[in-house]
């Protein structure tokens, strides 16, 4: 399971690594358009670099959560958790539902809104263009300062814990997605808070897809006890109407709604 | 039967006005036919369309089960109707799914794709399965006329127990589903409304939704087609959405309270406001008013009472489909653009016709609306001196509709193409000459974070470039065929070194360098269209002149600057491009890696200056070369 | 006077053009229910369709059925409509506002034929009113529409091919334009609603008189013969017959195609 660990004191926000996407991705030149979020990312930005006061700079980037919420939801599962770690996302499988977008807990996924043909975009980990080949990511790649860096998800745990019992007073003591919804390949460590990188919500441990699991358990005994009731209600109505001759039903319309 | 015509005089224009619209959202894309962000990706398609159109179109689940599976016989009366609109409303969902999709060909993916975890396919697959279930239920009627057909009829007819059990089975799954799909964001939907037990409320909400809607739209056609209203039958109807609201109540409640969230009622924020509108006319006016049987078998207390049960509901969808949203994901207010509302009025009105057409042409109540042609004499219009119907025939009506229809949708078409098609949601920000005349202050964005750009340096530094201090005042000699030309375009009238501006006009937008408008107005270089263009033949950019033609200095030898096109980059990658390469070849001239590096300069980029710490740090050149905004 | 140009080449033009074509399919598509209708009423549904199909592309050049009795006035009416239909839909400078609205294009005609063609149409316009207006029997059968809309049609040839060719003022060049585009813009609107809409309906007029008057072959001649003309030609004698045996006389020469 692969990851990347970004660490933003070492950021100089040069955004090498946005560059780096654009090309290896082959995407075309954004311009600010009505649809756009402050946050840079956009269809034709799957990474950028947030600014925040006192010259920290912050990538934004997919954090391919160990127990993804887009890949629970997608109805046709056009995206994919691979064994590398990336969230890998089926243009030709996709519907065009956006439900990946209302589901992820980071609001990550953007989309081709001005296209006639519109696509989920978000970063993929360069999959198919490099991971495939045994390469790490472009942008892990270019960074000049290697403040964003690619490695065995478990390695860039140690890696992080070590640098801030280093340097305790440099970082606040958090790993951000090491436990955070189940855990997420892509992690942070840094000397500001991160939660602007959410909505803003603590988001706590609890997977995200399991929130739905239990209502999705119930789908087939819902279906078979619904109609098993029904079956049988209609059943012992019959009977009680055939007994009580005439079948005149003299019963309140209320009745009828009283098992739901 | 004026009513009737015009009624569907309004549904004819609203629907060919959802036509224009529906043809600019496949024509243009999403993005500019819509209002929906990165942050709202689901709008009133989602919010109206399918989650309040599945739920109005509960109706049909319940009225079934009330008379097949409770027998209550005398409710039989008003089951054909509901079970149409329940056809028709899912049928409407669908259509309004394939607006709201990106990729709506690939609707039929959730066939072959399987992935059971998520909610959207366990509805999607529920809503195909009750749809065949429902056109089952229904085709019986219509085949009613078709007595060559009989026999399918009649088998259909025969399994109408097991098609009603499973389509109340698939219903419970579905409506209740349609809950489960907003369980994974407790992040964006607010508090007072999300709960792990949204499904069984979406579900209970349903079944009263489903009651009120049948009284609606029963009212409404009784009005409609000057009917006789089924009142007493709809106070009964009305008597058991009474039990199903108290319920919801309860449930609801007990759930906040269970959560320990009632404290949030405390609160003043517009949510808490909407919460107890949403519960007054979803749930406590109605239950008020069918607690009194004089309101409640009364045609004015039905009316109220039904219109405000479906608003409230609708309004329960929206606000867990998206309203509620919106704080929380801190991007702005969403609101449906005009073509959005309209296509969502056009499928229902679509659908609204078809209902028309069916009561009208097939027995879907116990007495069907008057037939012009079967029986005139039933109708106002028929004169018995004449024994004739002198009301509009047929091929009147059909004239009028088509014509309404082709009204509207020209109109559509000249609003959609006018706001929709020439905005592709990109807001223009135009480039502003650069401030100083010596050292630039190059500041695109005009926010106050700029780049220092230090002229007479980079002339320096430039090819044979000398600057002397003669008499205390800085001389420069250039030679401009190899220096100036490197980075300016030349041959501009009074302005021999081009400012960038002039051609990069927009600060993130390609834009048109030829500036055809000002080359053929008379206030500008007034040329004729054939001092460029051939003679004969379509006047474009491929048949006209080259700039070099007229402008035989515009491209220098030697220049870094090249022009191959009308269009000039936008002024943020023009400057990139332009000083990005040169620092990249310098960097290397003189060893100096960090040359090529942003934050040579960009490095007060996100520290605004003001006009004096900006005089301060320049303090030797201001006034001789540096001049202050 | 430049944004009532831009609003006559974007908002209205595009109301117009919609116009034009829904409002063409509208009555294409309310002629084939009401054609159903009449075959579904009519007591013998035997419709002779090879002729009708015969019938119905003959009259698409009908220079040669109405050859004999009006020559001139039938050439010129062909020429008409060859200029009339050819230069709006493939004059370069058409094509090339289409390609720039719309993103794509076709066919366009060069321009010196397209000149020639304009040229064409504005000197059988004018002919053709005056032969409806010095023919007693044309005259006569003439509504106000067909007096009015040769000259309306005509007034868009004139304005562009000023514009094209001829050095004149930008205000009148602009004042030309006008004329051009909101004329141009009303001619469009009024298709599906005057006798322009006969360019759609054309096909259908021979179906509509096989399935609705089901004249057998060689009716004119038997009326003719009946009514004791022999071989007279009487479509100009007598006013009164003169009429009445017009419309038959037309329909008698189908019928003998």
């Amino acid at each position: 399971m692969k990851g990347i660990l970004t660490d933003t004191t070492l950021c100089i926000g040069c955004r090498e690594c946005v560059i780096a996407c654009k090309q290896i991705n082959k995407l075309d030149d954004d311009i600010p358009h009505r649809w756009n979020l402050d946050d840079g990312l956009s269809g034709l930005n799957w990474t950028s670099i947030v600014d925040k006061p006192g010259d920290r700079h912050v990538r934004k980037q997919c954090r391919h959560c160990l127990e993804p919420a887009c890949v629970s939801v997608c109805p046709v599962g056009a995206l994919t958790k691979t064994d590398s770690g990336a969230v890998i996302y089926d243009g030709h499988v996709c519907m065009g539902c956006r439900y990946c977008m209302m589901a992820c807990p980071y609001g990550i996924p953007r989309y081709d809104w001005d296209q006639q043909v519109p696509y989920v975009r978000k970063c993929i980990l360069c999959y198919e263009t490099r991971l495939q080949k045994n390469q790490q990511p472009a942008c892990t790649e270019v960074c000049p300062t290697k403040a964003t860096i690619f490695g065995d998800r478990d390695e860039l745990i140690k890696e992080a814990h070590r640098r801030i019992k280093a340097n305790p007073e440099r970082y606040i003591d958090k790993v951000w997605g090491e436990h955070e919804v189940g855990g997420t390949s892509v992690l942070y460590i840094s000397d500001i808070d991160l939660s602007f990188l959410t909505y803003g919500q603590p988001l706590g441990e609890r997977p995200v897809p399991t929130r739905t699991s239990t209502a999705m358990h119930a789908v087939p005994f819902a279906f078979v006890g619904m109609g098993g009731l029904m079956a049988g209600l209609q059943w012992i109505i019959g009977r009680r109407n055939e007994n009580k001759q005439p079948p005149k039903e003299l019963t309140d319309a209320s009745e009828e709604t009283k098992d739901e | 039967m004026n009513r009737v015509r015009n009624f569907k005089l309004i549904l004819w224009m609203i629907t060919g006005f959802a036509a224009a619209a529906g043809a600019a959202r496949y024509i243009f894309g999403l993005g500019p036919a819509t209002n929906l962000t990165d942050a709202t990706p689901w709008g009133l398609w989602i919010g109206f369309d399918v989650m309040s159109g599945v739920a109005l179109a509960a109706g049909g689940f319940v009225i079934t089960a009330s008379v097949y599976i409770f027998k209550l016989d005398k409710f039989h009366e008003i089951t054909r109707p509901a079970v149409l609109t329940a056809f028709l409303g899912y049928i409407a969902v669908a259509v309004g799914l394939l607006f709201d999709l990106g990729l709506p060909w690939n609707i039929w993916h959730m066939i072959i794709y399987w992935n059971p975890h998520s909610p959207l396919f366990e509805v999607g697959w529920c809503v195909m399965l009750y749809l065949a279930v429902l056109a089952l239920e229904f085709i019986p009627v219509p085949l009613e006329e078709f007595p060559r057909l009989g026999a399918i009829r009649n088998f259909l007819v025969k399994f109408r127990l097991p098609l009603v059990i499973i389509g109340i089975a698939l219903s419970t799954l579905h409506q209740s589903s349609l809950g489960s799909l907003f369980l994974i964001m407790p992040y964006r939907v607010h508090p007072l409304w999300y709960t792990s037990i949204l499904p069984i409320l979406f579900f209970i909400s349903a079944i009263g939704l489903g009651l009120m809607m049948v009284t609606f739209e029963s009212n409404f056609t009784a009005w409609l087609y000057k009917r006789k209203p089924e009142t007493a039958l709809l106070g009964q109807l009305g008597n058991a959405a009474r039990w199903v609201f108290i319920l919801y109540l309860v449930v609801r409640f007990g759930d906040l309270a269970a959560r320990g969230q009632l404290g949030l009622l405390n609160g003043s924020e517009w949510q808490v406001k909407l919460f107890w509108f949403e519960l007054l006319i979803m749930a406590i006016i109605p239950i008020i008013m069918l607690s009194i049987p004089k309101v409640r078998n009364s045609l004015g207390g039905q009316w109220t009472y039904a219109i405000m049960g479906v608003t409230g509901v609708v309004l329960n969808r929206i606000d867990v489909g998206g309203l509620t949203h919106i704080d929380r994901t801190g991007s702005g207010v969403y609101l449906p653009m005009w073509t959005e509302i309209v296509i969502s009025a056009g499928v229902v009105s679509l659908a609204a016709l078809v209902f028309l057409f069916m009561v009208e042409r097939f027995k879907i109540w116990e007495k069907r609306p008057a037939d012009p042609q079967a029986e005139p004499q039933t109708l106002p219009e028929f004169t018995p001196v004449f024994q004739t119907w002198l009301g509009d025939p047929v091929i009147a009506a059909r004239t009028r509709y088509s014509l309404a229809f082709v009204l509207a949708t020209a109109i559509g078409f000249a609003l959609v193409t006018h706001d929709v098609a020439k905005s592709k949601g990109v807001d223009p920000s135009p480039v502003q000459r650069s401030r100083g005349s010596d050292t630039l202050w190059v500041d695109g964005n005009t926010d106050g974070f700029g780049v220092a750009f230090k002229h007479a340096y980079h002339m320096k530094i430039l090819g044979e470039t000398s600057i002397d201090t003669v008499e205390g005042v800085e001389t420069v000699s250039v030679d401009v065929n190899t220096s100036c030309a490197l980075c300016h375009h030349m041959n501009l009238p009074r302005d021999q070194n081009s400012g960038c501006y002039a051609c990069h006009a927009d600060m993130y937008s390609k834009t048109d360098a030829m500036k055809h408008e000002w080359h053929s107005s008379p206030q500008g270089a007034n040329l004729a269209c054939r001092d460029c263009h051939a003679k004969g033949g379509p006047k474009s950019a491929d048949n006209a002149k080259k700039c070099d033609v007229c402008h035989s200095d515009l491209f220098p030898s030697g220049a870094t600057i090249k022009v191959e096109q009308y269009e000039a980059l936008s002024y943020t990658d023009a400057m990139h491009t332009l000083c990005v390469d040169c620092h990249r070849l310098k960097a290397d001239d003189v060893s100096r890696p960090d040359l090529a590096q942003c934050a040579i300069c960009h490095s007060e980029q996100r520290s605004f200056v003001d006009e004096n710490t900006l005089a301060g740090r320049y303090q030797n050149l201001v006034g001789k070369s540096l001049i202050l905004p | 006077m430049e944004a009532w140009l831009e609003f006559g080449r974007g908002p209205l033009f595009r109301i117009s053009f919609t116009l034009m074509v829904l409002g063409s399919l509208r009555i294409i598509i309310l002629q084939i229910i009401g054609m159903i209708e009449a075959y579904n009423r009519s007591a013998d549904k035997i419709v002779p369709w090879g002729d009708l199909w015969k019938k119905t592309f003959s009259w698409l050049i009908p220079i040669f059925n109405i050859w004999r009795k009006r020559p001139v006035y039938s050439v010129i009416s062909v020429l008409f409509h060859i200029g009339l239909i050819l230069v709006p839909l493939f004059l370069a400078a058409h094509v090339l506002l289409w390609k720039n609205s719309v993103g794509f294009g076709w066919f366009h005609i060069s321009q010196s034929l397209a000149d020639y063609l304009t040229l064409l149409v504005i000197i059988t316009a004018p002919l053709l009113f005056l032969m409806r207006v010095l023919n007693k029997n044309s005259r006569f059968i003439s509504r106000t529409q067909d007096f009015v809309i040769p000259l309306l049609l005509v007034i868009p040839f004139i304005t562009g091919y000023i514009c094209v060719n001829s050095s004149i003022s930008a205000t009148g060049y602009q004042v030309m334009m006008f004329f051009h585009v909101y004329v141009g813009n009303l001619i469009m609107i009024m298709v599906p609603f005057t006798k322009i809409a006969h360019c759609v309906l054309m096909p259908f007029s021979q179906f509509v008189t096989g399935v609705g008057w089901k004249f057998p072959k060689g009716a004119g001649d038997k009326i003719i013969a009946t009514l004791g003309y022999g071989n007279k030609p009487t479509w100009f004698d007598n006013p009164r017959i003169g009429i009445v045996t017009e419309a038959e006389t037309s329909q008698e020469q189908e019928d003998k195609k």
